[in-house]
């Protein structure tokens, strides 16, 4: 049996490695996306890259609500459609800086974010998701009808921020780093707000709200801080678009189907983890643009992105990166420490570990030194055993 | 004073369809939880194959609720065996919202792929036909469609009340773990539940299809008004949804008069907005919403 001093000593190897692993997987990662352009093949390439890129923003934006606080929201496509005619509208109107029009807009959708996190935040799960399904409904209408203003149904031209000496293809590799730049903001901050007490208040939402609040996590807060953290960049995102298509239809700013590509791309990838959205924004956009490339715009599509998003419901509610984790962890020893385990799996270990088990499992933790207490009865009869 | 009479009359006829619908999806969301926006998928899907019985045989689009509302029990009760059931418990709300919106979505792209998008229309020989009470002019249609509304929702009363299924059925949604003790089959009631759900879909659909224009997208303007009534009237709460309905019909066939159709949409979503922020467990819900 190894000492209490050994492993601490292998976990702290094993973690350095890991580190500097993780370091050198980030710059490849860094490299590929900054290095696409100039290996892309054609304008057309560069564009869908640009489009990947856009749904990237928009799912790690997501997945700031939906990730931390498990609250899944099919309506962020309200935020990014009006991230987008703010910038738009701003810059036609008030003739402001494009970008500093697209920062002004994002804020203004916090704002706004505000009473509709109130309204929205205060039941639980339910309501949530239906406030946020009326919410695009509603916009929808609302731009839809009130032409003089956004256009209408006609659409809203968005003047382009580069002048005319700036080429289509330049234009391309232009908004695709400034795409990939804001990307990497939206991924520093949710890291960031993953290591915080802040992030642990918010993942403790998820994981069990009533438990959360008993120990004094002020939920609500929280919720609403995450909430218009995610509209905030998704706004931006919806800008930054905006600026790159320069034309925007509100039937396609505020389609649920836009909020849902986001739910799936970051379910699909791991809302758990830091590049989960990334991956699935582009594994479904590539998907999304080569169905559309090769079937153009039909009803199919409808159909396949229903049946991917009832399969990965089904089948993989954790996503890709951490079931691809725990096929590599269990190549690895053991961990010892405390590890992330949900509410749903802890339930299951339970279960089919039993009481015997569990006693079992619990005095081989106490050997060990790293004795987590897993509930009262378990901890009394260890001690008297 | 007229046109006054006219919207409300409209508006209770519209009601009552409201009414029905949002039955179905307390029905879902007492036994389950669950969150279903299928729902008015299914509404559409039922209205496609009423157009289709009637252009395929010749018959009154009526009758082919003897094939679809059986049929939508079946689908109900296979979609909460099959599917439903197999989400985790610890996040089912969540993921059973994913879910019903996937079913939303297969079913949209299917009738777009079978039927076309474009606008479809059951012609009937009444379909013009009207008469008038008090100067309120009321279509046949409409009227008919408020019956078999009205009709189905006493009937889903009556079995909720009188029989020893509506009994277990209401034992489900108050209280699952008392009542699997108490011996009640919790599994299938809540198949059933969630078929009758399903099968107030098939009536509504049909209703529907009696006097509107309807396309694959439809469904989409019908899910919004719904889930504000049925959070207005307390989620899991039946008498409460069909109130709100009500209330909420008849406002927007009122609002039509100054602010046009349009607009008058927008009330819907304003309802729930201060619902929410008034009153967060609805106006008749109560317990089950807040815990939720």
């Amino acid at each position: 049996m190894p000492s209490a001093s050994d492993t601490v000593s292998t976990t702290d190897r094993r973690s350095r490695g890991s580190v500097a692993l993780k370091a050198v997987g980030l710059l490849v990662l860094a490299a590929a996306v900054l290095s696409f352009p100039s290996v892309a093949a054609n304008p057309f390439i560069l564009s869908v890259g640009v489009v990947i890129m856009s749904y990237a923003v928009l799912a790690t934006s997501w997945n700031f609500v939906g990730g931390f606080t498990g609250y899944i929201s099919l309506g962020h496509a309200a935020y990014s459609g009006l991230g987008g005619y703010a910038t738009g509208l701003l810059v036609i109107h008030t003739g402001v800086n494009p970008w500093l029009g697209m920062l002004l807009a994002g804020l203004a959708v916090a704002v706004l974010a505000v009473p509709i996190g109130i309204a929205s935040l205060r039941v639980r799960g339910a309501s949530f998701v239906i406030v946020s399904i009326a919410l695009v409904l509603i916009l929808l209408l609302v731009f839809q009808s009130w032409g003089s203003f956004t256009g209408g149904s006609n659409g809203l031209r968005v003047p382009r921020p580069f002048g005319p000496e700036v080429l289509r293809p330049e234009q391309h590799e232009r908004f695709f780093y400034l795409h990939a730049a804001l990307l990497a903001v939206a991924l520093l901050t949710w890291w960031l707000i993953d290591r915080s007490r802040f992030g642990m208040g918010l993942k403790a939402i998820r994981e069990d709200e009533d438990k959360a609040q008993a120990l004094g996590v002020p939920t609500f807060t929280y919720k609403l801080i995450a909430f218009v953290v995610s509209a905030f960049f998704t706004a931006l995102g919806g800008g930054l678009y905006a600026l790159w298509f320069g034309f925007l239809d509100p039937i396609f700013q505020f389609s649920i189907l836009v909020g849902s590509y986001m739910v799936l791309m970051s379910l699909l990838g791991g809302i758990r983890s830091l590049f989960g959205p990334f991956l699935g924004a582009v594994i479904v956009g590539y998907a999304v643009e080569y169905f559309k490339n090769q079937y153009g715009d039909t009803q199919f599509h409808l159909v396949a992105m229903g049946l991917l998003l009832g399969l990965v419901v089904l089948f993989m509610p954790d996503g890709i990166i951490p079931a691809a984790t725990n096929l590599v962890d269990r190549f690895r020893p053991q961990k010892t420490s405390i590890r992330e385990v949900t509410q749903a799996e802890l339930a299951e270990q339970r279960r089919t570990a039993g009481p015997e088990a569990a006693q079992a499992d619990q005095q081989a933790r106490t050997d060990d030194g790293t004795d987590i207490p897993t509930s009262d009865s378990t901890v009394t009869e260890g001690a008297r055993s | 004073m007229s046109l006054l009479l006219q919207s409300l009359v409209l508006g209770v006829l519209l009601g009552g369809l409201y009414a029905l619908l949002a039955a179905g999806l307390t029905l879902y969301f007492g036994v389950m939880r669950v969150v279903m926006i299928a729902h008015s998928a299914f509404l559409i899907l039922a209205a496609y194959l009423a157009w289709w019985f009637t252009s395929e045989t010749g018959l009154d689009p009526l009758l082919s609720l003897v094939l679809t509302v059986p049929l939508f029990f079946a689908m109900g009760v296979l979609m909460q065996r099959v599917l439903i059931s197999r989400l985790r418990p610890a996040t089912l709300t969540m993921m059973s919202v994913l879910l019903t919106f996937s079913i939303a979505l297969v079913i949209e792209g299917m009738l777009g792929f079978a039927f076309s998008g474009t606008q479809r229309r059951i012609r009937l020989d009444y379909g013009g036909a009207n008469f008038e009470v008090f100067g309120a002019n009321v279509a046949v249609v409409k009227l008919i469609a408020f019956a078999l509304a009205v009709v189905s929702l006493a009937a889903l009363f009556l079995l909720m009340k009188k029989t020893q299924f509506g009994q277990a059925l209401r034992a489900t949604i108050q209280h699952p773990e008392a009542a699997r003790l108490i011996g009640i089959n919790t599994e299938r009631v809540a198949g059933y539940g969630f078929g009758l759900g399903l099968a107030t879909a098939a009536i509504g659909g049909t209703a529907l299809a009696l006097d509107s224009t309807f396309y694959p997208s439809l469904h989409w303007h019908w899910i919004g008004p719904l889930m504000a009534i049925i959070v207005v009237g307390g989620l899991g709460s039946i008498p409460g949804a069909a109130i709100a309905a009500m209330v909420l019909g008849m406002g927007q066939a009122l609002l039509q008069i100054p602010l046009g159709t349009t607009w008058a949409q927008t009330f819907f979503y304003i309802a729930l907005f201060a619902t929410l922020m008034v009153r967060p467990q609805g106006f008749f819900g109560g317990r089950l919403a807040q815990r939720f």
